[in-house]
């Protein structure tokens, strides 16, 4: 174990979390490829440096460097993902093409920052903001201020041509009221979009029909800005990649999950903070920092004596625990080794495993069977069935304990077996339930996109449909075996659940192997 | 660091997140909430999930209330109010508690007190297993605490858990640095004109996260029916020039059409129109989001103006139809108000007390000397950005104490 971390980033974010750990007496160690790095008090500070490999686990993670060719390596126990963010003008969507008076935002930030704005005295200026592409508050912000510098100091005349005006950002709405009272202008578009016009000549040309008078307009800026989009850089991207991080949909680090609020990945030890994640705001960058800089001073603490083990003597080396861990706990020695300091016990591996070499002590054949055979009803009566309920424990479980606070009935002969996560219910423990004389079975898992582990979910209603398809063909009543997705909170939709499924029962009359 | 004791203002999400990030460096924390009900607002809230998990992170409070039940650093203290604070070297601290009508350790949780109470509201019931006891009795609205008129609960109650004639007792304790975390105050819409109070079937959209939450369907608090068509009126009490209400309240557009959709997955047939002024972004996919949002919904960009009651219960709502630009009248079953965030009740007093300061818009401005803030007592915010804030807020009391 060492406590070194490796800070990946050059940017503001970077900086504020290499230089805080810094002052609490941590090791750091900056990377960045740019070809030089702002960051002077760390221990090492590695510009022209790029990620080549990331080997092992939380607490040691093996990490190869290559800096200018040369090979680094270096052990550190975390690592921060802190990486810039790239914007992009929408010039296409506008059908605009970049020219002297067509420019970016940034193009425009930069003139004022340059103090190259003589150019923009006196000026007619159009912002386009997210008429083809909803935008952001934080674009909007810069166009704000943009605004108000060009309208108090220059004497320009500003337009903002918008649809949704994003004003849902810290201060945002009294900023806009303070550019209107500076003379800014503000269109607002719902349906129908201005139609813009740029030739070589004469430049660019908006006609429109004002929504609130009717009133037919045109505007003829002097300067056309175009709003932004903001995309996670390649190197945001090759890290992910390398590190074997999931993402969001646009590519962020960082799956769009609640269980990785707010710099958690799906490996521990490893950390995403600012415009990494997709958090751009310089306030929110800030606190993204300090919360990467308590992650790492203080972790969570490990239980990793329930980890997954692997049993050499039944392991066949099929890697398929190493391709399903959604936290990148299991590692290749000459056999797959599970890192119990990574390892979520989710059971993921333990119910894919078709060698049953892979084990957690709460979930094997035997203890799950031993809790459903402690569940069978003493006296069974006709009209109470057995049901066995499979419930994670980060949803349906909370979620049974809270429909009983309720008050909500629920079925007299329900059981509930609990797991860390529905992805580690097996194929084995859904027959053992029916051997012992369940006349039906529920899986109850989280929301898809909702899930701890990432991808339970998903497995465990690929092997509840497997299954279903196997009984079907033995001509076994499938509706018997049920998969439901629902939340922590919601005690009545639990027990809207199993009551309904209480009914499907009853209706189908006691399982034949319960006979 | 076992020696340092942090108190914590609120047991909000925010209040809970930043015990939980303390307690991790072993730091003390005494934890306080006004209410019986920890867990802030965001207990309260429903799961917007349709077949997927749209992230509102209204599970999210539960997970946090149970980890801090179960954390030894933390101590809890439910219906707990500031009452003085002295700072010399580390801070002094006053509260008044209670009264605790309904013994924890004598309730079972078997709600008959809410069964029998006459006063609508008197007995309020949890949102959460750790919500103990699981019922709470609201002075405002109970019968005895008004003129002694009533002690049905008391006499009911098969535990004898119920006092009524409880007093107030004091607490005190000692602090090294203060997280305020005092949250927001949902805005009253009563002085806007639509009916809100009047008509029962106008409610606020923290009503209906409520309503969702306890029975996963919206029903006419008139006659408990399904609403068929629905309207949402957005920024109810945000960017508001008329109240001086500066801001954007940023989560109602998000509330709002997450229960939106997911009342619609649940009913397919039910008619929702809503009526905004822009549509704020939530969601790192909310461009899809919000295109199949246009198709789902009726999108209309209007305030409207106000709701009278038709003779057959339903609301008739009057506002300028922004396609035709005409005055237009439309009938509704039930109408949600999307009222904005406002600084909590007690923020000014609150900020006396400590002498921390305010911002233009009323709510805490900056942390300093030794006071700290997390989550929406600051400004509107998320239930994600109220945990970040936290986890940023606990960043800086490590911070201020190893330097301390």
């Amino acid at each position: 174990m060492t406590d070194k971390t490796l800070v990946i980033g050059n940017g503001p974010c970077a900086r504020s979390i290499a230089e805080a750990l810094i002052t609490q007496g941590a090791e750091v160690i900056v990377a960045t490829k740019k070809d030089s790095a702002d960051i002077s008090s760390a221990e090492k500070v590695l510009s022209n440096t790029k990620l080549v490999s990331c080997q092992d686990s939380a607490g040691s993670f093996n990490i190869l460097m290559n800096r200018n060719g040369e090979e680094l390596s270096e052990t550190v126990g975390n690592v921060v993902i802190a990486e810039e963010a790239v914007r992009e003008p929408d010039f296409s969507s506008y059908e605009l093409t970049p020219s002297p008076d067509v420019i970016s935002l940034s193009r425009l930030t930069g003139l004022l920052s340059d103090g190259k704005s003589d150019e923009l005295s006196g000026k007619k200026i159009v912002f386009l903001t997210g008429l083809a592409k909803e935008s952001s508050p934080v674009i909007l912000e810069d166009i704000m201020q943009s605004c108000l510098r060009l309208q108090s100091n220059f004497h320009a005349q500003t337009y903002i041509l918008t649809k949704n005006l994003k004003v849902g950002g810290n201060g945002l709405e009294a900023l806009y009221r303070t550019t209107r009272e500076a003379g800014a202008v503000y269109v607002k578009f719902t349906d129908v979009m201005p139609e813009i016009r740029q030739e070589k000549d004469t430049g660019v040309a908006l006609t429109f029909t004002d929504e609130i008078t009717g009133e037919k307009l045109r505007l003829s800026p002097d300067i056309t800005v175009v709003d932004e989009r903001i995309f996670p850089s390649e190197d945001i991207a090759e890290l992910a990649a390398l590190l074997e991080l999931d993402t969001d949909q646009n590519g962020f680090v960082q799956a769009d999950n609640v269980h990785r609020i707010s710099v958690l990945t799906n490996r521990k030890g490893i950390f995403a903070a600012g415009p990494s994640r997709s958090i751009h705001s310089p306030a929110d960058q800030v606190t993204d920092a300090g919360n990467a800089v308590i992650s790492v001073l203080k972790p969570e603490a490990d239980q990793p004596e329930t980890a997954a083990q692997v049993n050499k003597g039944l392991c066949v080396r099929c890697l398929t625990c190493y391709r399903v861990c959604p936290y990148r706990a299991i590692i290749l020695n000459a056999r797959p080794f599970v890192v119990p300091e990574a390892c979520e016990q989710c059971g993921i591996c333990t119910a894919e495993c078709p060698a049953h070499a892979v084990t957690i002590k709460e979930l094997t054949r035997d203890e799950i069977s031993d809790q459903i055979i402690k569940g069978i009803p003493q006296k069974k009566e006709t009209t109470t069935p057995f049901l066995v309920a499979f419930c994670c424990r980060r949803s349906a479980v909370r979620a049974k304990a809270l429909a009983s606070c309720m008050g909500h009935t629920l079925p007299r002969g329900l059981r509930i077996i609990e797991v860390p996560c529905a992805g580690g219910v097996s194929h084995e423990h859904i027959f053992s339930a029916f051997q012992n004389h369940a006349d039906g079975v529920l899986v109850l898992t989280c929301h898809e996109g909702n899930c701890h582990s990432e991808r339970g979910n998903i497995h465990a209603r690929k092997r509840t449909d497997h299954i279903s398809g196997i009984l079907s063909e033995t001509g076994f009543e499938s509706e018997r075996l049920l998969i439901r997705t629902l939340a922590s909170n919601m005690a009545k939709e639990f027990a809207d659940i199993v009551n309904g499924f209480e009914k499907t029962i009853l209706d189908l009359g006691p399982s034949s192997l319960s006979q | 660091m076992p020696d340092k004791n942090v108190l914590i203002l609120g047991g909000g999400v925010a209040g809970l997140s930043a015990a939980l990030e303390l307690a991790r460096f072993d730091i003390s924390v005494e934890l306080v909430e006004k209410t019986g009900f920890p867990g802030g607002h965001a207990i309260q809230f429903s799961c917007k999930a349709t077949d997927k998990c749209v992230k509102c992170g209204a599970c999210v409070a539960e997970e946090k209330l149970e980890n801090v039940t179960e954390n030894p650093k933390i101590r809890l203290m439910r219906n707990t109010c500031v009452e003085k604070v002295t700072k010399s070297d580390r801070f002094s601290v006053t509260f008044q508690t209670g009264p605790e009508y309904i013994d924890p350790d004598k309730c079972n949780g078997c709600g008959v007190c809410l069964e029998k109470c006459p006063s609508a509201g008197a007995v309020m019931q949890g949102f959460s297993k750790h919500h103990t006891p699981f019922y709470a009795i609201c002075a405002e609205k109970c019968l005895f605490i008004k003129d002694g008129s009533c002690n049905v609960c008391q006499e009911a109650c098969p535990e004898g858990a119920i006092r009524l004639d409880q007093k107030p007792g004091d607490y005190a304790c000692e602090a090294d640095a203060i997280i305020v975390a005092t949250g927001f105050t949902g805005f009253d819409p009563k002085d806007k004109p639509y009916g809100y109070k009047v008509f029962p079937n106008v409610i606020t959209n923290l009503e209906a996260e409520r309503m969702l939450r306890q029975q996963d369907i919206l029903l006419r608090p008139s006659d408990n029916k399904p609403a068929e068509r629905i309207a949402f009126i957005q920024c109810v009490g945000s960017r508001d020039a008329s109240l001086n209400h500066l801001w954007c309240s940023k989560i109602c557009c998000g509330s709002s059409l997450r229960m939106a959709r997911r009342i619609k997955a649940r009913g397919p047939e039910t008619e929702i129109t809503f009526f905004y002024i822009d549509v704020q972004t939530f969601g790192s996919d909310f461009q899809g989001v919000y295109e199949d949002i246009r198709e789902e919904f009726r999108m209309i960009r209007a305030i409207p103006g106000d709701i009278f009651r038709t003779d057959d219960d339903r609301l008739q709502m009057a506002f300028l139809d922004s396609n035709t630009r005409e005055p237009a009248e439309e009938i509704f079953d039930l109408v949600v108000l999307s009222a904005g965030l406002t600084p909590g009740k007690d923020t000014e007093h609150l900020a006396g007390l400590l002498g921390a300061e305010l911002a233009d818009t009323g709510f805490f401005s900056s942390s300093r000397d030794g006071i700290f803030l997390a989550g929406a007592a600051r400004g509107p915010m998320s239930i994600a950005e109220s945990v970040a804030s936290a986890g940023n807020a606990a960043w800086e009391t490590v911070k201020y104490l190893s330097e301390k």
